[in-house]
Parts: C-alpha cells; structure tokens; sequence
C-alpha cells in the first residue's frame, strides 16, 4: 500500500512539478526525468523495511503528538479569563442596549405634547381678570406652572360649560319666535282679502265722489314700468297738471306686458333668435341679402321705442288741442315726440299753410335752434356708425323728433363734450323747464292756427285786419295784395334781392319762405318772406323789389331799403295786442301803405308829359328829408298825415 | 334778440363821419342816431385782427339820425335832428359820454323839427352855420353860443354847404335846385346858380336836387340831381361837365383832383378836364359823404392810401364795416406820401374794401 502510494505520490510529485513546466517540457523534461529517476534511485539504495520502520514511527509520533494537542485544547489553560471577559462583554452589551432603550424612551417622553396645549387659552392677564378666585387660585398658581395650566384648563372647562348652556337657551329661544311668525303671517294672510272686499265695496262711493283714486291707482301702477326719463316725464306733467294747469291732462299709452317682458331673462327670445337665424339661413341660400337684412334687424333693433309711451293733451283756448306723444328710445337713451293738432272744428286748409301744422314742423325750433332732426346724445354717433345709419334725420317721422326740450322735460341732461352712458333722470330738470314749455307749445299752437286762418284770407287777396289794430294803418289803401304763395328754400335764395338776408345767416333750412305780390296800377311790388318757426317772437323778413319805371331793390334805391327797414326793423309797432298774433298781417297792411306813399311822393319829371300816374293823396308835410332824400313812411295816429322817422 | 339786432345791422345807414384833430381816430355817425368811434392806427395797422376793425366806443348821441358832423381842434359837432351837440375829442372814449353842450337853432315851424343837414365851420369868425330842413342858414358863434344869423332864400331844403373862403362867402345847395352864395359880413345873398336850367347839366328824371357841393374859391362843383359839373363862379357858366350817370351825393376838391361818390360803388377821381381818372370800387352800394383826413399821424397813412369810411358791412358777418381805403390813383404809393387821407360812408351793404399800398384788398369793421 505505502509503496503504491509512495509510488503514486511520486509521479505525482513528479507531475505536479512536471506540470508547470509543461511549457519548457522540451527542455526540462530531462530534468524531470531526472527527478523522477534520482529519487528512485535513491529509493532503491535504501532498506526498504527501515524505510516502513521509519514511516510507521514518524506516524505515531504525529498521532501522539496531534493526541497532545488536542488534551491540551480540551482542557483550556485560560478558561477563566476568558470566560470573564466574555460575561463582561455580553453585561456591557445588555447595558449598551438598555441604555439605548432609555434614551430613546426619554426622548419620548420628551417630545410628547398633550393634548392640552391645543386648546387656545385666554391670555394671563385675562384669565387673572376673569376667572372666579376658587379656580384660578392665584397665591397657588403663580408659581407654580403646572398647578397655573391646570388651573387654567380648569377655567376653559368652565367656561366651555356657560356658554354651552347658553347656546342652548338661545336655540330654544329662536324657536319660539319662528313660531310666532308663522302665526303672524297667517293672519296677515287672511287680512288681504278682507282689504281688497273693502275696497271693491268703495268704489261706488268713489264714483259718486268724483275722486278717481282708483282710476290714478292703476296710472300710476302702470306708471311703475315706465323708463325712467318718461317717468320723469309723467311725474313732472301730473304735478303740473294739477298744480297750476288744469287744462293738460297726462296719459299713459301702450302694452304693460311689453314692458314687463323687457325684463324677463333673455333665454327664451335667444332660442327663438337662433331658430329664427337657421331658419333663415336655411331659407335663403344667398349670402347678401341675409346680411342686408341682417343690418336692416340690427337698425331696428338700435332704434326700438319703449313699448309704453306718455300722452299729453294740451287744450288751448278756442279748444284746439295738441296732442303730444312721448316715446323713449331704449337703446340710443333718447325721448322724441310726436305732435298733433287737432281743432274744435274742421280746418280747411289753404295751399299756403300746409306745413303750418303739419306734424313734421309744428314744434320746430321751439326753442331759438332747436329742429329736432339731429340726435341730442353725443353718445348715438358711434352707436349709428356701427350700423350703418349716418343721422336719426331720416327716421324721424316715425320715430318722432328728438328736441331738446323733449330731453330736458325727461330730466336727460346731455353735456356737450361727453356721452352718457348711464341713464340719469333728474327731477329738478324736467321742472324747472316745464313751466316755459308748456307756456311756449301752447303759444305755438295758437300762433300757427292763427296763421293759417289768415293764410287762408290771405290767399284771396284780402289782408286781414282786426279792427285793435286799425289804427295803424290809415283808413284807404289802394295798393291790393295779389298773390300769396309759399316758396321753397332753394327758390328764396336764389333771389337776386334776398343776398343780404341770406348772406347773414337769416335764412335757414328750418324757415318757411313765401311770396307775396302787391300791386298798383303799374307798379309791382314783389315781398319775399322768412317766417321763423318762432314766429311772432321773431319777427317775420321782409325783402322787397319794386317794378316800376324800372327795377328797384335795396340796392340801387334807399326808399325800397327804408320801406324794409319800416316793416322788418320797426315791427314792434305792428305787433298789436299780445298775444301778438296780428303781426304777419299788419306788416302786409304796413306793406301796402308805404308802397301807397312812395308811389304817390315820386316827383314828378317835367321831361315827360301826362299826368303823374299817382296823384298825391296821402297827407304829408315834407316830401324829402335829409341827404339821402327819404319819403315820409311813417304814418301818425290819429292825425293821419305820414312824417320821416 | 339776434335776429333783431342783425335786421338792425342790415338797414343801418352811415350819414357822416369825421376825423379826430390828431387823426388817429374816426367817428360815425348812423340812422339810429348813434356815434361810433373807432380807431385808425389800430384798424389799419399791419396787425389788425377783426376786432380792431370793430368801433371802441358806441353811444347814442341824437334821437334821430346824425346827418352831418364837423370837428374843430377840440370839439366834435355832431347834427341830425334839428340840434346840433358837441362832445370833447379827448372824453368821448370814455364810456358813459354827455355831450357838452347842445344849441337848437330858432326854428320858424313846430309842427316838425326840421333836420340839419350840413355843418360848416368858419375859423375866422370862430362861428359854424347850419343848414337844413328849414331852407335856412343859422350861424352860431362858437363862443357864446348865440345864433347870430338867419339866412334864407331858398325854396326848399339845403343839402350841402360850402365856405369860399377868400370873400368870404358861403355856398349853399339845396333841393330847390340852386346853388346860392352868401356873404357873411352882409348876410345877403351874392349870386343864385340855379343849374337845372341849364340845359347841359341838367337831368330832369333825376330830379333838380344839389347833393353836394365844392368850392375852390373861383372854381365850384356841384352834382345831384342834375350832372355833376365844374362851374367857374365869377361868370356863373358851366366848364366841365362830367359824364357820371349815377347822382352824386359829395364831391370834393383834392390836390389837383377832384374826387366825387353817390349811387354806385366806387369813389370817382376826375381830372378838371373832365376825364374821370380812376375809379376806385368800395363795397357799398351808394355813398354819401367822404371826409380827408390831413393829419397823417398814423404811419399807415404815408404809405397806404386814401381811406374811406363805409358803411355798415354784410349782413352776414359780424362785423358792420365801415372804413375803405382807397388809393387816390394807380400809383398810389407815390401821390400818397403826402400822407392826405379820404373817408366815404355811405349806405349798408357789404364789407367795404381797404387798399392797402401794394392794391390789395382788405377790410375793417365797424359799428
């Protein structure tokens, strides 16, 4: 065995060495092989039996000593120590451990916050103040400050407990009164029937009274969903009314649905506007009318009135009556009026006169300038601009016309400068212009009704004069007026003898122009007329051209300029009794008499034979005067003789 | 109302203006009977804006129209309705002015006052004459205040007066159609011309009417109603006759020019052979009276030309003009250094003109 094994070992020593230097086998392989060889050599000098001998002595002595070794482990020399230590090391270990614990337990308890500390306390001072001494104990407490917390969480508790009970009260409390209201109301409920049987049964009484509070009830029920403007309108004109005119009568017109839909929220309409746009879009397959059309809506839709609108009736003396509608135009904030003239009898109407009374025109330029043709809010310029209507002028006589005064009696106050945007209707306005205004609508009614009754003696030829003021004019005139005829605008000033009125901006678009022709014998006199619209106020214009032994007009003849002067600039005379409605008709009378006294104080040219064609007649002490050589115009009552001025 | 003052405004009539003894302001007088003074430096200066161009003081004067107006060193005479009243240059433009004093010449009717419609000043006597709607010359003495004299021989009412000043005598014209000389030491009349019998002037469809009268001691002319004409006064015949169809309401002699206006526009410079000059438009329709300012005190009188005085202006503007300047000739520029200036006022209508010295028109405003 030990020699196989021996054997063994030694090629395997012999390959273990051989091995590495497997790479140098060539040239170590020798050298194994000489190892190999030398050791079994060396094998073969020796004794094999004192080699087993030797073996088998080296192994026991390995085993007694490896026995030694092990006895001497198992019996350990340092046992004690040992054990020492290690009792030291696992005490130091448990302690290390429970110190660890205690810290961590410590910075527990450290850190814990009791519940306590929450709660918001009263401050100090106030719990010092406040608290009962029993709880707040204070020699106790003040120094020390747990017993302080403690005291003062005793405090919190009770108060904690107080009010509780109070809120409970409080709750008791609010429900009694919640019970007494609905007993209340039950009675207040079963009143309002009681009431309205009540009223029901008055009105009799009231009729039989002639006190229709009922009547002015529902006015001014109606009242209530008026604009504002036109309620400033109604409230002011009633007071008016019944203050100090008891000739106006105040009305309000139009659907109170209508205005109470104006306020409903706007759903509804937008559905219907959406279904009516698909509709519509449906309907017509071209793109242009529908944006025509489209515009056309919008522009309705700018100038759409309040459905509900304010009827004054002024009734004048001779029973005439002016009828006023006042309409407020909701998107542009501006009230107009619509006027009308009716008469206690039928008028028949000369050709002359038609725009007298006509709606359009009867209140023009009530006020000096005020034509009510152009819209009095700065505002509606831009409103206009995005809808395409350049001036409310052509929408006029539907709508109404926008005066001023109209604005004013609504209480709209427009300053020049800036729009308003937000609807402010002042009282003080409306009654501060009231007065005037109704004093000059009716003037202006009765001035233009007395107008046209002259119209329509005038167009027969006559002047008519009233007997108050005969006295003016001297009791024959011979000079006849021939024509009266109304002219327009453009006519009048193309006139070769109207440049100088025209020219000083007396002839506006807002006048009415006339014709009138006076004649005698050869002599023609031609009479262009301007009447203001606020006539008998302002004077009516005279401009005159005279046709005989040629043309003479203001320019190339002083006594034609000092006839003018006699009729338009001395009118004062001619205005007769107030209200000076005579003044149109003295100044024809007026007219024709000086055409009389320059027709008659013509000298006479010696060069020419025959008799003067006007023998003198009228009554005069000088026929010329000063340089400019005036005729004597101006005639002298009673006397009766004509003198210069 | 505006209405109402405008209607004024467009029949307003200028009758007569003066100049201030200094010259540098002008008055007006109008139909209404009120006295506007305005001031000529200002409304002719380089710089006028319109209203300097507008009277600095306007005041009623007369309760009828002012006819005719003089001015002596201190005084201003202002005559219309039959008295004549005088204001002090140096007060009248303060507001609030009261004549100083006013003299009524002894009338012989009462049914009406008869108006003046001439002023004369005689400076040797220191008296003025009146003439007027009496058909009679009165003198004043300017001194005590009394009325001196009564001439009267005329038929009808005067229109003008004229003072020869060698004799001396005074001219007047009338509308009975004679030009009559007066002597003042012997209050008696001299010489009659009685022009519309004379058959070259004469214009029957005019009228017989002297407007207005001139005298250069030997020479006179004198237009109206018949043509206006050139008469040699010692032999009582007539030179010249100038072809002016229009009646003429003043004439004036000027240097050697003599310059007339009336119906029509413009103020007429004739030669005394008869050959009308220039003409010279102003922007009423008729003028009645021109006045010469001797005293070139504002500088715009060297240089720029005869100034007259219009009337109330266009009836549309604002403003009323009353001044025109007018230039004595073509070349104005050189005549003017002499620095004599013309007025005219006449009847309302537009804007007078103003000339300055290069020929262009402007215009000043006034009452």
């Amino acid at each position: 065995m030990s020699s196989e094994s021996s054997k063994k070992r030694k090629p395997k020593v012999i390959r273990s060495d051989g091995a590495p230097a497997e790479g140098k086998r060539n040239r170590s392989d020798t050298e194994q092989e000489g190892k190999y060889y030398s050791e079994e050599a060396e094998v073969d000098l020796r004794d094999p039996g004192r080699d087993y001998e030797l073996y088998k002595y080296t192994c026991q002595e390995l085993q007694r000593l490896m026995a030694e070794i092990q006895d001497l482990k198992s019996r350990g020399g340092k046992d004690a120590a040992k054990q020492k230590v290690d009792a030291y090391h696992l005490q130091l270990q448990n302690l290390l451990y429970e110190v660890m614990h205690l810290q961590k337990e410590i910075t527990k308890c450290l850190e814990f916050k009791s519940k306590h500390e929450e709660i918001d306390l009263v401050s100090l001072e106030e719990f010092y103040k406040e608290a009962p001494p029993d709880i707040s104990k204070a020699e106790v407490t003040m120094g020390d400050p747990h017993q302080q917390t403690l005291a003062r969480l005793d405090w919190e508790l009770e108060q904690r407990k107080r009010l509780a009970e109070k809120y409970r009260e409080c709750l008791s409390n609010k429900e009694k009164i919640l019970k007494e209201i609905e007993v209340k109301k039950e009675y207040l409920s079963s009143l309002q029937p009681r009431l309205n049987s009540i009223m029901q049964a008055s009105l009799p009484v009231q009729e039989y009274l002639f006190m229709p509070f009922d009547q002015a009830h529902k006015q001014y029920e109606t009242a209530r969903h008026l604009p504002p403007p036109l309620y400033v309108l109604f409230v002011q004109t009633t007071a008016y009314g019944q203050a100090c005119d008891k000739t106006l009568s105040v009305a309000i017109e139009g659907s109170v649905d209508e205005a109470k839909a104006l306020f409903k929220p706007p759903e509804d309409s937008q559905d219907d506007e959406s279904d009516s746009d698909a509709e519509e879009e449906q309907t017509t397959k071209r793109r242009r009318p529908t944006l025509g059309v489209q515009l056309d809506d919008k522009r309705k839709e700018m100038l759409k009135r309040h459905p509900l609108s304010v009827m004054l009736d002024l009734k004048c003396k001779d029973d005439s009556v002016l009828h006023l509608t006042f309409y407020y135009l909701m998107n542009l904030n501006i009230m107009t009026v619509k006027a009308k003239v009716t008469t206690a009898t039928e008028l028949i109407t000369p050709i002359s006169a038609g725009d007298l009374l006509s709606p359009d025109s009867v209140l023009s330029c009530l006020y000096p300038g005020d034509h009510g043709k152009k819209t009095p809010n700065p505002a509606n310029q831009y409103q206009f601009d995005k809808v395409g209507i350049l001036t409310l002028r052509d929408y006029v006589l539907d709508l109404g016309h926008p005066y001023l005064w109209v604005q004013k009696l609504g209480g709209l106050h427009f300053p020049k400068e800036q729009p308003q945007h937000t609807v402010i209707a002042d009282h003080s306005l409306s009654a501060s212009h009231m007065e005037t205004t109704m004093k000059l609508l009716k003037t202006r009614v009765q001035s233009r009704l007395a107008l046209h009754k002259q119209f329509a003696s005038l167009e027969h030829g006559i002047v008519p004069v009233t007997s108050d003021c005969q006295y003016l004019f001297p009791a024959k005139v011979v000079s006849r007026l021939v024509k009266w005829v109304t002219i327009a605008h453009e006519d009048y000033t193309e006139l070769h003898f109207t440049k100088d009125i025209v020219e000083a901006g007396l002839a506006g678009d807002t006048n009415l122009y006339y014709m009138a022709l006076v004649e005698r014998g050869t002599a023609k006199l031609q009479a262009a007329v301007v009447l203001n619209p606020g006539y008998s106020s302002i004077p009516p214009i005279f401009q005159l051209c005279l046709n005989w032994k040629g043309e003479k007009t203001n320019n190339n003849d002083d006594n034609i300029r000092a006839m003018e002067s006699e009729v338009n600039v001395c009118y004062k005379e001619l205005c007769g009794p107030q209200p000076s409605h005579q003044l149109l008709t003295n100044q024809l009378q007026r007219l024709c008499v000086l055409l009389d006294v320059y027709l008659e104080t013509e000298s006479h040219d010696d060069s020419v034979e025959g008799p003067k064609e006007f023998p003198q007649e009228k009554m005069c002490l000088r026929l010329f005067r000063g340089p400019s050589r005036m005729k004597p115009f101006k005639y002298n009552h009673p006397q009766g003789f004509f003198s210069h001025r | 109302m505006e209405v109402f003052q405008a209607l004024q405004r467009l029949h307003m009539i200028i009758f007569s203006q003066n100049v201030s003894p200094c010259g540098k302001f002008l008055a007006a007088g109008n139909n209404y009977g009120q006295i506007a003074i305005f001031s000529l430096s200002a409304a002719l200066s380089s710089e006028a804006k319109e209203e300097s161009k507008k009277p600095m003081v306007t005041f009623q004067a007369h309760d009828g129209p002012v006819y005719s107006m003089v001015s002596t060193d201190r005084h201003l005479l202002s005559a219309g309705d039959g008295e004549v009243k005088a204001w002090l240059w140096a007060e009248i433009l303060k507001k609030g002015c009261k004549e100083l004093w006013r003299r009524q010449p002894p009338y012989r009717t009462s049914l009406e006052v008869p108006e003046i419609n001439a002023l004369l000043l005689v400076p040797k006597e220191n008296s003025l004459i009146l003439a007027g709607g009496d058909c009679q010359l009165h003198t004043m003495d300017l001194e005590t205040g009394t009325f001196t004299r009564a001439l009267w021989g005329h038929t009808d009412y005067i229109h003008c007066l004229a003072l020869r000043e060698r004799s001396p005598e005074v001219l007047s014209g009338g509308e009975d159609g004679a030009v009559r000389l007066w002597d003042l030491r012997t209050a008696k009349e001299v010489q009659t011309i009685e022009v519309y019998k004379h058959e070259e002037c004469s214009r029957p469809h005019n009228g017989r009417w002297i407007g207005c009268l001139a005298t250069d001691s030997d020479w006179m002319v004198c237009g109206g109603g018949p043509a206006l004409t050139l008469w040699h006064l010692r032999s009582s015949t007539p030179t010249t006759i100038f072809p002016m169809r229009a009646p003429q309401k003043h004439v004036t002699f000027y240097q050697d020019l003599i310059l007339s206006a009336g119906q029509g526009r413009c103020v007429n410079q004739w030669q005394l052979s008869g050959e009308l000059k220039a003409q010279v438009p102003g922007s009423s329709p008729g003028l009645l009276s021109l006045s010469l300012n001797q005293q070139p005190a504002a500088p715009e009188c060297k240089v720029g030309s005869a100034r007259g005085s219009g009337d109330p202006g266009r009836p549309g503007c604002v403003d009323r003009s009353v001044t025109t300047l007018l230039p004595l000739g073509p070349d104005s520029r050189r005549q003017q250094l002499q620095g004599g200036c013309l007025y005219q006022s006449g009847l309302p209508s537009f804007l007078p003109v103003l000339l300055t010295s290069s020929n262009t028109p402007t215009s000043i405003s006034g009452v």
